[in-house]
């Protein structure tokens, strides 16, 4: 409704001032969220925000401008403002307004809409309740929370392209913490769902994850075999998806530059990029420039297939844009990003993949990707905790330890993957995902 | 951007459900953005963000809401929607609001969205070309120029009506250095609580070369050794290592709910004797200086540990319900749409007795940190993790060869022990610290200390 209002306004400003290439991008969101902390609800939220973007070409350079205070009169700002950014650029690579794809995917008839206030403080108090519940070791400092969001995103240019999407993510957290004498302990376990049902395992499961992690002990430095928890191996995907931008290896900025049709993996890795993952709330048939979205595979059997490109990029390297050229916000330019971005399941179960190192470290923690990791040159080195696998069975838990290497060379070390894709939480179009995998000869620092 | 009036109508109806105590928060922030890349200027962003968050009390129960609609009827609906979550409608007396106004110690001369893009964009450009001019091997430069100019309003039942004006400027410069097939990188993003002034101080070509000059070192560097060494970390940005080990650990947000590793340690000798840390808010133009912070509460300086003593926690509105001591003006938050809670502002360890010489001299074999990145912490169990940018081995009291790829790890309480040597070269350096109530600057600061033992990740 509001947007309606907002683009007529924006249509007629633009024509005064002469534009004949431009776009409207919008996003509004609600959402609603109940935490709790001992026995009672400890905080309510609800939200409504969102803006409207606008950006045109003048003398081939794109301006941007954005806000989020809806009136006629800002809409004229707008329009001024981003004409006066334009002419601030002197990149000269060449940037679109795009006149459509052939087709959009249709994505699958579903109800979005927020849960309601009632049913969202029920869930998160029978949560905590039977959090607490699980063990008598669980104590304060522990939480539980759901949290409801409805998005909705409208997209309207000069060609006349006009298109929408409504998405809407509805899902609970618990985050015990445990105690036992002076060790405390703490966990975190999410689950998609509105009701109590959807939620029925996180108590069980974030408690036992606590409890396990107590009394972790120490390893000595050295080259280990490492089982990787899929939720832990999917942040290193996260970490170094720049490095799959075209933009960033026609910078040189990635190390990819100029692999498409190499081997830059292990046979058994095949990564794919999927805009409409069945079972993920947030599916889009459109990026934010308007171009199809499709699924494809970026890295397959270990061959680099293709890099993500958008408009300006695919026109630079002479290919079609991959619908990958993203806003992560109303008010952010266009960058290229993927969407459900996993390695593809292998056959293994958990058991099998234990048994199958024999010997080594499982990995089910690992923390401060955004400060040791770097995604130019490649490095990391991880703070994580997690197990000694020994005789290919878990046993006891182990901490404060970090593991070094290079993702380049890590892509290439992968031997084993484990049978099902665990997907990260889906808080906007971009979601990780990885099996369980099996990494020989890690550099890991102990004591 | 709120009246006075509005506020006080608006506040009323927020009280209409029985809370004990409302709160209003309204803003206006005008983002502005110029980056460049590969030489030429490539975006030119500004934002204009605008809204209102109301919060509510009983007790130690709140109620959120916040929405972009501004106008009367949009302010009015979120405080019926606070009401309404916080308990059952009653009629309420009046609410009488005194305009009070905060003395402005961070003047600002220029401010960075009231100037031409072009200006910015060459002051940028100046910064970017010295990297690329400063080493043949230095392949790629991108970097940013921002401003923020951040008007709050606040109102509460306690009769506070009042409004705070923030302006901050940030430059930012990466490089990237190639040789035989490996990138290396370095970077280095200077800000300040000021406007354009800000590089009357600061030359942009300096930030470049700086950047530049890491990503050099870094690409003659070998792989660190993983291992327990001793380490000396180098002032500026060194001290994350106190933001992340033990500042987190002492904001209210988890010690009130028994959540902190700090929790219940007032007056306990947490740290080594040379330890003396402080928060404050107050420092005129620093990065993580506010005159008020987004409770309304006057910033203060909060001496947090004093040789080697808790002498302090940091507490916003809700910690100080929940811990029975007084507020800090420690209640922060990114925008309306995020709760207030406490936060960090200019964060540093103080000078300390040992001399810089000294301290590099007494290391046998060890890791001399010169630049350091960021990091994260569990405020449970005091295990963080930062990552080094720049290091050296040290041999024989000696720095040596650099070396590359490490992270430091560890728990706040083992590494306030074991920093046995403080020098005397404090300086501070500006960070973005993210946490529950999002994105804020913050300074972290320190002189050059010795830490006698820590896991040192290398390979």
């Amino acid at each position: 409704m509001i947007f309606e209002e907002m683009k007529q306004a924006l249509v007629a400003a633009a024509e005064r001032a002469g534009l004949t290439q431009y776009e409207i991008y919008s996003q509004l969101e609600e959402s609603i969220s109940a935490e709790t902390l001992k026995d009672e609800i400890s905080s309510f939220a609800s939200s409504v925000s969102g803006g409207i973007c606008f950006r045109c070409i003048v003398d081939g350079k794109m301006g941007y401008a954005s806000g989020e205070r809806m009136t006629a009169d800002a809409m004229e700002e707008l329009v001024s403002r981003a004409i006066s950014n334009a002419q601030c650029i002197d990149n000269d690579d060449e940037v679109f307004i795009f006149a459509g794809s052939p087709a959009y995917a249709t994505l699958p008839e579903r109800e979005v809409r927020l849960t309601d206030a009632k049913t969202v403080r029920d869930t998160a108090l029978a949560l905590q309740t039977a959090t607490y519940a699980e063990s008598d070791k669980v104590g304060d400092g522990t939480q539980s929370a759901v949290i409801s969001a409805v998005q909705e995103i409208h997209l309207y240019n000069s060609n006349g392209l006009s298109l929408s999407n409504r998405v809407g993510m509805s899902g609970a957290y618990a985050m015990p913490v445990v105690r036992d004498g002076e060790e405390a302990q703490e966990s975190f376990e999410f689950a998609l769902g509105a009701s109590a049902e959807a939620f029925s395992e996180l108590p069980k499961k974030s408690v036992q994850k606590a409890l396990d992690k107590m009394g972790a002990g120490l390893v000595e430095s050295g080259k280990y075999d490492v089982l990787f928890d899929g939720k832990q191996f999917r942040q290193f995907l996260s970490t170094f998806s720049p490095v799959f931008s075209a933009k960033n290896a026609q910078l040189g900025l990635s190390l990819l530059a100029g692999k498409e049709g190499e081997k830059i993996a292990a046979d058994c890795v095949t990564v794919t990029d999927d805009p409409m993952q069945q079972d993920s709330p947030m599916q889009t048939s459109f990026d934010g420039e308007g171009v199809a979205t499709a699924r494809k595979s970026v890295i397959e059997n270990g061959v680099l297939k293709t890099l993500l490109y958008d408009l300006t990029t695919a026109k630079k390297a002479g290919v079609e844009s991959t619908g990958n050229g993203q806003k992560q916000s109303y008010a952010a330019p266009v960058s290229i990003a993927p969407y459900h971005f996993a390695i593809e399941a292998g056959e293994r179960t958990e058991e099998e993949l234990l048994a199958a190192i024999g010997n080594g470290l499982y990995i089910t923690e690992c923390k401060g990707f955004h400060a040791g990791a770097n995604a130019v040159t490649g490095d990391f080195s991880i703070e994580s905790a997690g197990f000694v696998i020994r005789d290919g069975k878990r046993a006891e838990p182990v901490k404060s330890f970090t593991v070094a290497g290079n993702f380049f060379e890590l892509l290439k070390a992968v031997d084993l993957l484990g049978n099902e894709i665990k997907w990260g939480v889906p808080g906007s179009f971009t979601v990780f995902g990885s099996p369980d995998v099996v990494v020989r000869g890690m550099s890991v620092a102990g004591k | 951007m709120i009246s006075k009036a509005l506020a006080e109508s608006v506040l009323a109806c927020a009280m209409a459900g029985g809370a004990d105590f409302v709160e209003l928060y309204g803003e206006i922030t005008r983002n502005n953005a110029v980056s460049m890349v590969d030489g030429k200027i490539d975006r030119v962003t500004d934002n204009l963000i605008s809204g209102v968050g109301i919060r509510a009390f009983l007790g130690t129960r709140t109620v959120f809401a916040s929405t972009s609609d501004t106008s009367r009827e949009g302010l009015m609906k979120c405080a019926r929607s606070v009401a309404a979550a916080m308990g059952e409608l009653r009629a309420v007396e009046r609410v009488i609001l005194n305009e009070r106004i905060f003395p402005n110690i961070h003047p600002v001369r220029t401010v960075p969205s009231g100037v031409d893009a072009k200006v910015r964009a060459d002051l940028l450009r100046a910064g970017c070309f010295a990297a690329k001019d400063y080493d043949a091997s230095i392949s790629q430069v991108s970097g940013s120029l921002s401003g923020v100019d951040h008007t709050i309003w606040i109102a509460n039942t306690e009769g506070l009506y009042t409004t705070d004006r923030h302006v901050r400027t940030r430059i930012a410069v990466s490089a990237v250095a190639s040789a035989a097939g490996v990138n290396q990188s370095g970077s280095a993003s200077p800000g300040a609580g000021m406007g354009l002034e800000f590089f009357e101080a600061v030359d942009p070509r300096d930030v470049g070369r700086e950047a530049a000059r890491q990503a050099t070192v870094n690409l003659r560097a070998d792989y660190c050794p993983a291992g327990t060494m001793t380490v000396a970390i180098e002032n500026g940005f060194g001290g994350v290592i106190f933001h992340e080990a033990c500042g987190h650990s002492l904001e209210a947000s988890s010690v009130a709910i028994g959540a902190s590793q700090m929790a219940g340690k007032l007056g306990q000798q947490i740290a080594n004797a040379k330890v003396t840390a402080i928060d404050d808010g107050t420092i005129p133009g620093a990065w993580g200086s506010v005159n008020i912070d987004d409770e309304g509460t006057p910033t203060q300086r909060n001496v947090l540990i004093e040789n080697g003593v808790l002498k302090s926690y940091m507490i916003d509105r809700l910690g100080s319900r929940r811990m029975g001591l007084p507020m800090t003006g420690s209640g922060r938050r990114q925008s309306y749409t995020y709760e207030p809670t406490s936060r960090m502002t200019n964060t540093f360890l103080a000078n300390g007795p040992d001399k810089n010489e000294d301290i590099i001299a007494s290391m046998e074999y060890g890791l001399y940190c010169r630049k350091m990145g960021g990091g994260s912490v569990n405020p449970l169990t005091g295990a963080f993790n930062f990552a080094v940018t720049e290091g050296y081995l040290v041999r024989n009291g000696k720095i040596c060869e650099p070396v590359r790829g490490a992270s430091l790890i560890g728990t706040g309480s083992e590494i306030l022990q074991n920093i046995d040597m403080v020098g005397q070269n404090l300086e501070r350096a500006q960070g973005m610290c993210g946490s529950s109530s999002g994105s804020i600057p913050t300074d972290v600061g320190q002189p050059l200390i010795r830490v006698s033992t820590i896991t040192v990740g290398g390979r």
